[in-house]
């Protein structure tokens, strides 16, 4: 995870290349980040001066009640969304301001996605669902072949390739999910509360195929608003308010 | 009544809808009307004679002469008449133009000759006065007039009977007055009829008996006879009469029977039949459309049926409720395209010209508001039913708890909007195709050469009463003197003198054969198109003198009977031979006809038809073949009001007690030859154009919609990375599939229906490749761009939103 595997493509803009070829520090930096959100006649600061490190291979969870900022923050990290104030650099390079298309670029190439409702589109099969991000890429048939087939035997899944979405348990369609997160091999994997939508059983056995991945190297940064599953992470970033009120290392 | 309440409750809470889903049917549904009203008009409604489907038309035919539709002269009638036992009368006629004076201006009008049991025979009883009687055929000037004439020149005088008018300079008396006719049967204005239909004036007797055709005739069948009954008897009929009449030229024509409908409207059916298979093409995509947007309207409602349903609703009522729904939004639609309709019918004379023979004045008749009713319930129930049916499939518990947040649907329910789309562009590349094919054809027959120039150039007709012009002597200085007025008025360049005006719709012909050689028997001989022309005629209307002589004022009514050829006459009666000189058997004169020898060849004339080269085409010199009836044709710069105020001046100097029948320019007449054709095209091309707006309306709502229903999974995409190029691409390649698979199907369709259309187009194929392409290139491109605006609403998705809503 984290290194550069786009080398042999050529697609790619100068600041996102330059971003996989620099692997030390940070692989994140969040500098005074504030995101305000203006209303008709109301500005909400849902963030104020964030300042967030994630380093390769951290596991971090997100925590904190409901409405005190984590989606967004992690929308501003996956690049779904921009700071209003503060920098973010992404392997040392700054992404803050970036076009439209050099996110969609960097999403597609250093951030895996894992989202609360799965969202797997249900016209297409487990494997097409897979592959979805690396034909974004412009990568190669065989080459995707390979990719989502590693993806989805990581997660247990390469048994299910021809099935829909709807065909499968909650639980499968959010390993599914994570195999479309893993199968670019991004920098990092942002979670939005993953087990939000499965029953505990399920939703253990996403939190251990997490800490899977995380011990074979994954970063991952994971919102979540329960307190049990937070404690899988190495570390427990608590937001209050929009701020960061308790940026805990696990013993 | 509380399902019409809350059905109109719903309709008034989504004005939106409601106003695209009314506008799309009445559009639909005002078309077909329209032309179902037409339909009704031409074809249906029947002719207002008594049992009209007795009643049928008598016409001569040669196949190996190429000879149709010919008329019955005057000893076949009467053979006829007098030797038939299929038909319980048997009625003649024959178009007249009549002269009234003695009421301030002279009033040309228009009527005909007709036997005494004409109007009885058809059923039309004079709603004044008496019909003709037997005996006033040969003697008493009698006149039976129109209620229009009778209203408009006599102002509803209820004492008008036994009036005398002076009608073509002889005191007529007026014995009864007919209700209006129909023009399909009887043409447009016309408002006289007299007595006397064997004495045409300017047909001598002798010509007469030798069987000049000039007569109608109609029949009404017995009772219980068939056509073809009567047709198997009439072989027998002709059989005689050419024993008895050997030496006449009609002898060998063959008689046969046709329908009074079909007499009047066979020309037009090809066309209608087109016109209706498009019409009934736009109300289907204005269904199409409308059953789409109630499809996403019923889905949307499911926690509406959820809810209806757990309160105790069976399914069948669901159904019901939301049929009934759609079935109101089609009756409504019905009552506004009616007005539509009328609108519509009240302009299609107008572009028809004098070529369809279609009543004026905007009626509304009950077939077509059954009709209009008819087709806007089936409407309703077709558009409804599947829509409804398919959301009354809801799922309680899942209706419920979406708290009515509207779904994308089933696969099934894609597939069917899919389908609707694929429909849609298929009928309209065939609709499109089949409009540009009319117009393509319609610009050739609009640009093809005539073979004379009308521009400038002024015609009208003149009537010369028999009673002060009995023989060609005095028609010939009536001519003469009227063209010398002319050719030295001020501003014009050359008048002429001529029986009929191309393209008018008038003609005559004649039996013909080479002098030379043993020319065979007059009732054998083909007939050829015979025009009397005055010196100077070809130049007025530009035609080109190719060989020999023009006419002079030398070419009189005692002098050399000399004949003018058209280049294709001259090729084909004298292929590699110089014509001039030869002579050529006119008429049947004598028996054999008399020569006229060949002084002159001119450039060939389209003046039937512009679609239509005219193979044999005879110029007789007026004197020497002259009719109580006359076409002044004069070339000149000043206008054409000027220039009949000039011709007029002329008039009045040698008879002014002469009025000039529609003065028209030789430039609107050939624009009117082309009246059906333009009509079709016309109306053709706008339901075409209706057709594609409704298409690319319902691709641009089929995708929007889908756009709408997929926001989530778009900003998904756009969250792994999807680039606005990605966006596009799905959004308009989900779009144009199902619009590809109707290019395809539109395409075959277009080649299943070219037959259809072949019959009416003009030096174009209905295969042709490069406008089939083109049609699926305009409709490709109008459903790209249906598609791009939700497209590019889609790239402008905003991912959090999206997945948020999710």
């Amino acid at each position: 995870m984290g290194t550069n595997v786009f080398d042999s493509t050529n697609q790619q803009s100068e600041i996102s290349n330059s971003i996989m070829n620099n692997g030390s520090d940070p692989l994140i930096r969040l500098n005074s980040v504030t995101k305000v959100f203006l209303t008709d006649e109301v500005e909400t600061h849902a963030l104020s001066g964030i300042h967030l490190d994630i380093r390769p291979g951290e596991y971090v969870s997100i925590a904190g009640p409901s409405g005190c900022g984590k989606t967004t923050l992690l929308s501003i990290l996956g690049l779904l969304d921009t700071p209003s104030d503060g920098s973010y650099s992404l392997k040392g390079h700054e992404v803050a301001n970036l076009s439209f298309a050099d996110r969609a670029r960097i999403r597609n190439r250093e951030i895996g996605f894992i989202f609360q409702s799965f969202n797997l589109i249900g016209d297409l099969s487990v494997f097409e669902n897979v592959e979805l991000p690396l034909t974004y890429r412009g990568m190669a048939a065989s080459e995707r072949k390979s990719f989502v087939t590693g993806a989805l035997e990581r997660v247990g899944m390469a048994h299910r390739a021809k099935h829909l979405p709807s065909q499968l348990s909650g639980g499968q369609q959010q390993r599914v999910a994570v195999a479309r997160a893993l199968a670019g091999r991004p920098a990092i994997l942002l979670a939005d509360e993953p087990t939000g939508n499965l029953d505990s059983r399920n939703g253990e056995a996403v939190m251990q195929l997490l800490k899977e991945l995380h011990q074979n190297g994954a970063t991952i940064c994971m919102v979540t608003h329960d307190e049990r599953f937070a404690q899988h992470a190495d570390r427990t970033v608590h937001l209050f308010d929009g701020r960061v009120v308790e940026d805990r290392i696990a013993a | 009544m509380n399902d019409l309440r809350f059905a109109l409750r719903q309709l008034r809470k989504s004005p939106g809808f409601t106003f695209l889903a009314l506008l799309t049917l009445a559009v639909g549904i005002g078309m077909n009307t329209a032309i179902f009203s037409l339909i009704q008009d031409l074809f249906l409604r029947g002719l207002p004679f008594s049992e009209p489907e007795r009643v049928v038309r008598i016409y001569g035919e040669s196949k190996e002469r190429d000879l149709k539709q010919m008329p019955s002269s005057v000893p076949k009638f009467w053979h006829y008449r007098d030797g038939q036992t299929v038909f319980s009368s048997i009625a003649a006629d024959w178009g007249n133009g009549f002269i009234m004076t003695g009421s301030g201006e002279p009033i040309q009008l228009l009527g005909g000759n007709v036997t005494a049991n004409y109007f009885e025979l058809l059923g039309i009883h004079p709603i004044l006065g008496r019909n003709f009687l037997p005996e006033e055929e040969s003697k008493g000037d009698v006149v039976m007039v129109t209620e229009n004439f009778w209203r408009k020149r006599f102002a509803s005088d209820p004492t008008i009977l036994g009036h005398n008018i002076t009608l073509n300079g002889v005191p007529t008396t007026i014995i009864g007055v007919l209700p209006n006719l129909p023009i399909s049967w009887f043409g447009r204005d016309s408002e006289i009829f007299v007595n006397k239909p064997f004495e045409p004036s300017g047909i001598t007797k002798d010509r007469l008996m030798r069987g000049v055709s000039f007569m109608r005739v109609t029949a009404r069948l017995k009772p219980g006879v068939s056509v073809s009954q009567a047709q198997a008897a009439m072989p027998a009929l002709l059989q005689s009469y050419k024993e008895q009449h050997p030496e006449t030229a009609d002898n060998t024509w063959s008689p046969y029977l046709v329908s009074a409908a079909e007499d009047v409207t066979g020309d037009l059916r090809p066309a209608f039949l087109t016109l209706l298979a498009a019409v009934s093409a736009v109300l289907l995509i204005a269904c199409s459309n409308v059953a789409n947007l109630l499809l996403v309207r019923f889905t949307g409602r499911k926690r509406e049926i959820a809810l209806r349903m757990a309160l105790g609703a069976e399914r069948r009522g669901i159904v019901r409720l939301f049929v009934f729904e759609s079935t109101l939004v089609s009756v409504i639609a019905g009552m506004i395209g009616l007005g539509l309709a009328l609108w519509t019918v009240s302009v299609v004379p107008k572009l028809a010209g004098q070529n369809i023979p279609l009543e004026s004045g905007v009626k509304l008749q009950l077939p077509v508001l059954i009709f209009t009713l008819g087709l806007s319930l089936i409407t309703g129930l077709l558009m409804g039913l599947y829509p409804a049916w398919q959301s009354s499939r809801a799922d309680l518990v899942d209706g419920l708890k979406e708290g009515g947040r509207g779904t994308s649907g089933s696969r099934g329910q894609h597939r069917f909007r899919r389908g609707l789309v694929a429909g849609q562009v298929g009928l309209s590349v065939v609709l499109l195709a089949g409009a540009g094919m009319l117009v393509s054809s319609f610009v050739r027959l609009s640009r093809q050469e005539p073979g004379f120039r009308s521009e400038r150039v002024w015609a009208g007709g003149i009537g010369l009463p028999p009673a002060q012009y009995p023989d060609p002597a005095t028609r010939g200085r009536f001519a003469e003197r009227l063209q010398t007025e002319l050719q030295t008025a001020p501003g014009v360049e050359a008048a002429a003198i001529a029986d009929a005006v191309p393209l008018s719709g008038n003609s005559s012909r004649s039996p013909y054969a080479r002098a030379d050689g043993n020319p065979v028997p007059v009732n054998q001989r083909q007939l050829g198109l015979t025009r009397s022309v005055s010196p100077g005629y070809f130049r007025t209307l530009g035609i080109s003198l190719l060989s020999g002589r023009d006419f002079t004022e030398q070419d009189k009514v005692d002098s050399r009977l000399v004949v003018i050829l058209s280049n294709s006459t001259a090729k084909k009666l004298f292929p590699n031979e110089n014509p001039i000189g030869h002579q050529i058997l006119f008429g049947t004169d004598n028996g054999n006809g008399l020569p006229a020898e060949v002084i002159g060849v001119v450039g060939d004339v389209r003046s039937q038809q512009l679609s239509k080269a005219n193979d044999v085409e005879f110029y007789r010199p007026w004197p020497q073949r002259s009719a109580p009836f006359l076409n002044v044709v004069v070339r000149s710069a000043t206008k054409p009001e000027a220039t009949a105020g000039i011709v007029r001046a002329a008039l009045n100097k040698i008879d002014n007690g002469l009025p000039i029948l529609q003065p028209s320019t030789l430039d609107a007449i050939v624009t009117q030859s082309l009246g059906q054709e333009r009509l079709t095209m016309t109306l053709l091309g706008v339901f075409a154009g209706i057709a594609l707006l409704l298409a690319v309306v319902g691709i641009y709502g089929a995708v929007a919609y889908t756009v709408e229903q997929r926001t989530g999974e778009i900003g998904v995409r756009m969250a792994l990375g999807a680039q606005t190029h990605d966006v596009l691409n799905l959004v308009v390649r989900q779009g144009m599939n199902p619009v590809i698979l109707g290019l395809i199907f539109g395409l075959a369709g277009t080649f299943a229906v070219g037959r259809l259309l072949a019959a009416q187009l003009y030096q174009i194929s209905p295969y042709d490749p490069l406008l089939l392409g083109a049609t699926a290139i305009v409709l490709a491109v109008a459903a790209l761009l249906a598609c791009l605006i939700p497209a590019r609403r889609a790239t402008l998705v905003d991912p959090i939103q999206a997945l948020r809503s999710e």
